[in-house]
């Protein structure tokens, strides 16, 4: 009896520690992901037009003008909807690369993200 | 207006008081970049017009009143635009119909040069058909800016205004003897460029004038402006020189644009190339701010930066008098 008590003890505890282990590598990730990146658009122009980023990064646009504007990249890998004052679009870059990309609405905005 | 040396008839006002045509450059920097009414008239591709302070009432007593063809070209609409530069874009659009039944010539049709929206949304759409259903003109041809093909490629666009038209919905149409041909410039820009026709676009602009007699009075209306007024903000058409190569025959071409949000002309050879303003909210001159984004003026100015076009074309004289005022 003491022995099957015994038994089911060090099962719990070994699920314990398994569970802990799992939740703390899990942290641990969160940890080497990087918080996400902003670009914000004002006066027809997005700051910073030149970004570099880890892999994994989400780029969060934020549309500060009074005019609607799109952000899409001239690859075509990405493309937001029509974004009015204060609307945002965000995309995250799995892959690395360099991504061009422009305000369909005004085509001469361009800006760049490099996904290392 | 009367031309005081006239015999009073409300004849062309065609004045040249040098007799050796007027000083083109001379008269085009004269006129202020919005507000200001101008009249002018070409005549077998020649510029010929006299000067004249703020235009309150187009064509009274004026040449025009015995024009042939009457039409007005409205332009940036912008209906569903609600910020600073102006909070009642419906009541501006309603003041520029007003301002349109009041001319003294009933125009026979409108033009209206894109921009139509500002978000492509059907109730924006809807709201500037019903606001035109006061206008004296019944007839409306449209060409879409590029606020009016967000989202759906031009889907809506097409539905609403563009059933007859081909491609993303160019098409031409002759009355009284002109030629009008209305052209996208808005559709498939790419990265760093500036409006765009499109080779499709191009082929049919060209089989579309190859049988018309030189002397047909061309008019080209199109949303960006089919020359390059600062590329720096997108504003010109990047394959517009090819478009008017198949136009080089013709004596009288007219181009009539909007997207700029004021006033500007510029003759070359044949061609006088026009914008309108907006009846929303008036843009900045070329460079003259950080960026073309809507401009903020005092409550009080804002009707007088913003207007109608009224063009006239004169049988016989391939001319086309165009006359620009402003809402106050």
């Amino acid at each position: 009896m003491r022995h099957k008590k015994d038994l089911m003890h060090l099962a719990m505890v070994t699920l314990i520690a398994l569970l802990l282990t799992i939740a703390g590598s899990a942290s641990a990730d969160e940890a080497v992901n990087p918080p996400g990146v902003a670009v914000k658009i004002d006066n027809f122009t997005f700051g910073p037009s030149k970004l570099v980023i880890a892999r994994g990064a989400t780029v969060t646009w934020t549309n500060g003008d009074d005019i609607p504007h799109t952000i899409v990249a001239t690859d075509k890998s990405f493309k937001s909807r029509v974004l009015d004052t204060d609307e945002t679009f965000s995309y995250t870059f799995d892959n690395p690369g360099t991504y061009a990309y422009f305000c369909s609405i005004h085509p001469h905005m361009m800006g760049e993200v490099m996904v290392k | 207006m009367r031309d005081e040396e006239n015999d009073g008839t409300n004849d062309v006002i065609l004045h040249d008081h040098h007799h050796d045509g007027i000083d083109r450059r001379g008269f085009l920097k004269c006129m202020a970049w919005a507000g200001t009414g101008a009249l002018y008239v070409m005549q077998g591709g020649v510029l010929k017009s006299s000067a004249m302070s703020t235009l309150k009432n187009p064509g009274s007593g004026a040449a025009v009143s015995s024009g042939e063809l009457s039409f007005v070209q409205i332009s940036d609409s912008h209906i569903g635009f609600s910020k600073a530069a102006n909070q009642d874009v419906v009541s501006t659009l309603s003041a520029a119909v007003d301002k349109i039944n009041a001319l003294p010539v009933a125009p026979e049709f409108m033009l209206h040069t894109g921009d139509i929206t500002h978000l492509s949304r059907p109730e924006e759409f809807d709201t500037v058909d019903q606001i035109l259903k006061a206008a004296s003109a019944k007839d409306v041809f449209f060409v879409p800016g590029e606020h009016d093909v967000l989202g759906d490629d031009g889907k809506q666009y097409l539905e609403r205004y563009g059933k007859t038209a081909q491609g993303s919905g160019w098409y031409s149409f002759d009355t009284k003897g002109v030629h009008f041909i209305g052209l996208v410039n808005v559709m498939n820009l790419r990265a760093g460029g500036m409006g765009s026709l499109g080779p499709e676009q191009l082929e049919w602009l060209e089989r579309d004038v190859r049988h018309l007699r030189s002397s047909t009075p061309i008019v080209v209306f199109a949303h960006i402006p089919l020359w390059t007024v600062y590329p720096e903000w997108g504003w010109g058409t990047e394959d517009s020189a090819q478009a008017l190569s198949y136009l080089k025959k013709f004596g009288s071409v007219s181009v009539l644009n909007g997207h700029i949000h004021q006033i500007m002309q510029k003759v070359e050879g044949n061609v006088t190339f026009h914008t309108a303003a907006s009846t929303a909210y008036p843009q900045p001159e070329p460079g003259k701010a950080a960026s073309p984004g809507p401009v903020v003026v005092p409550a009080g100015q804002l009707r007088s930066l913003l207007g109608i076009t009224s063009a006239h074309y004169m049988k016989g004289k391939h001319a086309l008098a165009v006359v620009d005022s402003s809402l106050e």
